[in-house]
């Protein structure tokens, strides 16, 4: 070790000291924000998540006290997540932290949250095993939270919407799933598995694909080979690809299902325009009143960075405001005291009313699913633009289609 | 009708492999530089033209020859700002030179790569297609734009031909990486072949970087993979050997499509790493290389 | 050896060593966590230094060993509930087995074929890792039940001591017979052949122990962080940080390839308020080292110093 870097380490130990001094001045609720900046997705978390403590803070914070909102990138990797959240308990003190929208980083971080004893929040990882994880062990897991769907959840809104729009107004009768190999998608492939043939679509084919996949001819050949009505989808690392290869190739089967880089604003231009005609799912889309908050934040959001949030931003912004609630209601930001008051929440924040699954649910911790809570909504690329197709009372827009593709009936 | 679909597909995507790797073997051949930024270079061309038509509203042409131009520039920029001053350095014993000179382009490739990461997010990015559509070959629906990449490359491939075997500054590059002293003795000035030879690597790259961001997309992501995969091509083939190359793009190509269609997407790349690693075993010097 | 604990080096090395171990009492638990997943680094980067520096060869897979190493330490213990010390026992001695396995094709070659052939041992064992997802976590990752402990001072001083052991064999090593015939055989293999010395021997003793300290730290390193993923222990990009940090310490020094190693990864966290750009300043430091001070950080050092 060099004399330089005990000098560093010095100019952190005294950085720290004026870190604390200045804490117990004005005491905020610290919220660390752990988050991916490159991906477009993750990118929108810390935004929104500042959006939303600028808001609170403007009209006097919580009980006098403001929100400081701490980030940090991980770079998409579980290795820096970890070491972004050590630092963020054991160095900047946050009293809370929301991290990432990706499962495998979540799962890493779960364990760490039980050991540092300080609860996390994920605004956009969707593995059941978080949330299961939470109930297995209790005692151990629940400062963790997932402000998300569940993989399972997310397929049954995925089969509930299907339902109305592909089968009773379409008719469609055959399905292939094609999902990207990744912890989330699991268990949103045994969901898709189970609730499909209920509602009336045999599956034909089932494709897991690596998400390092650049080509994805061979894919789309062996999907066209079984003549399904419609390819149900699971993809969130990728998107911009195998989009742009349905399109150059003219693959005459509709794409439905989640696929998270479509909820961005940005998506149309980065695949020049290939994604019109994609139907996705999401919690909340540009220009969708699931409830009265949601068109003004997306305003707010585009009028402050420019672009519309990805469905995490959503997600990421309501749990701002249901951490202040919590901390309100607790009236202190003590670890047990705030996860008594988070399992308590009953928030109408973006997305819907906002309610967190009990102890003894399977799914512990995390956001209630169905009708008058959160259903998700299904939206679809049409002239290059994001428009809400499902369901009927929030969302007008009709399904339309590519000219290349051949929907069986109308 | 399987076999004539992997016929068609594995061309497209093996011609680009045999583009993108040509560049890299006649550097080698040449300077005995491997040039680890390759993959950054490439990706590097395909941002660039995708950022012009869409965020400057260019039209593809124009678009794509500006992919091509960021791309020479950026071959300049790595051979007098990274592999020149370690060729130079007194410092560096030679028989160093070789780690210097791939640790050196390893960084710089990764340099290239977040800053692509930084302004585009690393988010995959696709270039509009020159042509757009698709024709129907013998049953199989095959995208135009397919066509196009592989027509391209070959001509690319039989230019770069007819400029190394009919014209004198070919004839020198040629030379040069026959035996570099040889063409010192002969009066050639090393150092402006060197030049030339950056400038046709850059476009090869540049061509190969648009090319696959209109067939595929490309994402900062893809850089370390184009580089492995370069690399591996051009070990197969032999270090130095264009020909050598062409051959093993085919070969890489045509087995990771073979192992797409017939097994499984999902195990596409491990045949070729495997059939690599028993080539390294019984025949060291690559397909076609001088020992 | 004998000259090295009399040397300038050695008590600079000691001193360093005894200051770095009091740091637990005055530092925060995320300073020392920081630290210990450097010092785990440094073991990489000393291993892959001796290999390299040593024997001339340019290991591109260092992470085929270091990941070998952590994996079977970590499915036997989340698959099978071995103890933790067993895990890591047998952690090291598969990766020593996998060492066998490269260097059997990786040394009947030379150079960039050298360097290809490990780098194609990483993406073979990537695949590997992805296709047997049941067993390996595949892209997800291992959650490891166990950890050594979660106290962060204990964690550090498994950390340190376990570099510092590891810095004296293998350092004792290179200064050794055997590391001054590597290093002959490195720089010209037909002298060094011709002096009588079987070079294939050596360099491949050179390899089992490069690769019985790799695993040995990849073991330890899962059972610190709690999981095990491609990307934290055998990522091409892993192994890329791991050479940058031994070309960057000083190759052919060992003890600058764990400096190199702590350097990199201290720079990245004092670099996390850059964000994004984080990796692209270091990755440019680093680069400006190449091409500037070829010797890195203890190269430029030692060669004031008469040896």
């Amino acid at each position: 070790m060099t004399p330089k870097f005990r000098t560093l380490l010095g100019a952190t130990a005294l950085g720290l000291l004026m870190a604390t001094g200045q804490a117990l001045a004005a005491d905020p609720i610290k919220i660390g924000v752990i988050a991916e900046a490159q991906a477009i997705a993750g990118a929108s978390i810390p935004q929104a998540a500042q959006l939303a403590a600028d808001e609170i803070n403007a009209k006097g914070g919580v009980d006098g006290r403001k929100i400081e909102i701490v980030t940090y990138d991980n770079h998409s990797s579980s290795a820096d997540s970890v070491r972004a959240f050590q630092r963020a308990v054991n160095e900047d003190k946050v009293n809370i932290v929301i991290a990432s929208y990706i499962s495998e980083v979540v799962l890493a971080l779960e364990p760490w949250a039980a050991r540092l004893k300080t609860p996390l929040i994920t605004p956009g990882a969707a593995s059941n095993e978080i949330s299961k994880a939470v109930h297995a062990d209790y005692e151990k897991n629940k400062y963790t939270f997932h402000g998300y769907l569940t993989s399972a959840a997310l397929a049954q809104s995925v089969c509930d919407a299907a339902k109305e729009l592909l089968v009773e107004q379409r008719h469609m009768k055959t399905a292939v799933i094609m999902s990207e190999d990744a912890a989330w998608t699991k268990p949103l492939d045994v969901g898709y598995e189970d609730c499909l043939p209920k509602i009336g679509l045999k599956v034909l084919d089932h494709i897991r694909f690596s998400p390092d996949t650049t080509d994805f001819t061979p894919i789309f050949n062996k999907i066209e080979g079984s003549k399904p009505d419609v390819i149900i989808t699971g993809i969130s690392h990728v998107g911009v690809q195998p989009t742009v290869q349905w399109k150059n190739q003219q693959v005459p089967i509709p794409m439905f299902g989640i696929a998270s880089q479509a909820t961005n604003s940005t998506f149309g231009k980065d695949t020049n325009e290939a994604a019109n005609g994609v139907i996705y799912q999401g919690v909340s889309g540009t220009g969708v009143a699931v409830t009265p908050k949601s068109i003004p934040f997306t305003d707010a959001f585009k009028a402050k960075f420019g672009n519309f949030p990805s469905y995490c931003g959503y997600t990421a912004y309501d749990e701002v405001y249901y951490i202040a609630d919590a901390v309100k209601r607790a009236g202190s930001t003590d670890a047990d005291k705030l996860i008594a008051a988070l399992e308590k929440t009953d928030w109408i924040g973006t997305i819907g009313r906002v309610q967190f699954y009990g102890k003894d649910d399977p799914f512990t911790h995390s956001i209630k699913y169905g009708k008058g809570l959160i259903t998700g909504l299904m939206l679809q690329w049409q002239d290059g633009q994001q428009v809400g197709v499902w369901p009927a009372d929030v969302a007008k827009a009709k399904l339309k289609f590519p000219s290349f593709i051949k929907v069986t009936s109308n | 009708m399987l076999a004539l679909q992997i016929l068609i597909d594995g061309f497209a995507i093996s011609a680009l492999y045999a583009l993108g790797a040509t560049g890299f073997t006649l550097i080698f051949g040449v300077s005995g530089v491997l040039n680890l930024s390759h993959g950054a270079i490439m990706v590097l061309a395909a941002v660039a033209a995708w950022a012009a038509a869409s965020l400057f509203q260019l039209d593809t042409y124009s678009g794509a020859l500006i992919g091509v131009a960021v791309a020479v520039v950026a071959a300049f920029a790595t051979y007098f700002a990274v592999v020149q001053p370690i060729q130079r350095s007194r410092r560096i014993p030679n028989e160093e030179k070789e780690i210097f000179v791939l640790t050196g382009t390893l960084l710089w490739g990764i340099m290239i790569q977040e800053l692509i990461a930084y302004f585009f997010t690393n988010n995959a990015k696709t270039v509009l297609p020159i042509v757009e559509g698709v024709v129907d070959i013998a049953g199989i629906r095959t995208p135009r734009n397919e066509i196009f990449t592989a027509v391209v490359c070959c001509l690319v491939i039989a230019l770069l031909w007819l400029l190394v075997n009919r014209t004198r500054t070919g004839k020198a590059v040629l030379a040069a990486s026959m035996n570099p002293r040889g063409v010192t003795l002969l009066g050639l000035e090393l150092g402006s072949i060197y030049i030339v030879v950056w400038a046709i690597y850059g476009i090869l790259a540049g061509i190969a970087g648009v090319l696959l961001g209109m067939f595929l997309g490309v994402s900062s992501y893809s850089v370390g993979p184009l580089t492995a995969s370069a690399f591996s091509i051009v070990v197969l083939g032999g270090l130095g050997s264009v020909s050598g190359s062409l051959i093993a793009a085919f070969v890489v190509g045509y087995l990771e499509t073979i192992t797409a269609y017939l097994i499984s997407p999902a195990y596409r790349t491990i045949p070729a790493l495997l059939l690599l690693v028993a080539v390294m075993y019984v025949r060291p010097q690559g397909l076609l290389g001088r020992r | 050896m004998s000259g090295f604990f009399k040397s300038r080096l050695f008590f600079i090395s000691l001193a360093v060593v005894i200051i770095a171990a009091t740091l637990p009492l005055y530092v925060s638990g995320y300073v020392l966590g920081l630290l210990t997943v450097a010092y785990y680094f440094g073991v990489f980067a000393m291993s892959w230094d001796l290999l390299f520096g040593f024997a001339g060869e340019v290991n591109f897979g260092p992470t085929f060993l270091i990941g070998v190493g952590a994996y079977t330490a970590g499915i036997l213990n989340a698959q099978y509930g071995w103890s933790v010390y067993v895990c890591i026992v047998l952690g090291a001695f598969a990766a020593v087995i996998a060492g066998l396995v490269l260097a059997l094709p990786a040394l009947r070659v030379r150079g960039p074929y050298f360097g290809l052939t490990t780098l194609v041992a990483v993406l073979i064992l990537q695949n590997f890792v992805v296709v047997f997802a049941d067993l390996t976590g595949g892209e997800i990752g291992l959650t490891i039940p166990d950890v050594i402990t979660i106290d962060a001072g204990a964690n550090y001083w498994i950390a340190l001591g376990f570099m510092t052991i590891s810095a004296l064999i293998l350092y004792g090593l290179s200064q050794s017979p055997i590391g001054l015939v590597l290093q002959a055989s490195g720089q010209d293999p037909v002298q060094a052949g011709a002096l009588g010395f079987n070079i294939v021997k050596h360099k491949l003793a050179a390899f089992i122990v490069s690769a019985f300290f790799s695993g040995l730290s990849g073991a330890l390193l899962v059972f610190y962080m709690g999981t095990a993923s491609v990307g934290t222990v055998v990522d091409v990009s892993v192994g890329v940080n791991v050479i940058v940090a031994a070309v960057l310490g000083g190759r052919r020094t060992v003890l600058g390839a764990a400096l190199g190693a702590i350097f990199l990864i201290v720079a990245g966290e004092f670099l996390r308020p850059t964000g994004e750009l984080a990796t692209f300043i270091v990755s440019a430091v680093a680069l400006l080292v190449v091409l500037f001070f070829p010797g890195g950080f203890l190269g430029a050092a030692l060669s004031h110093e008469s040896r």
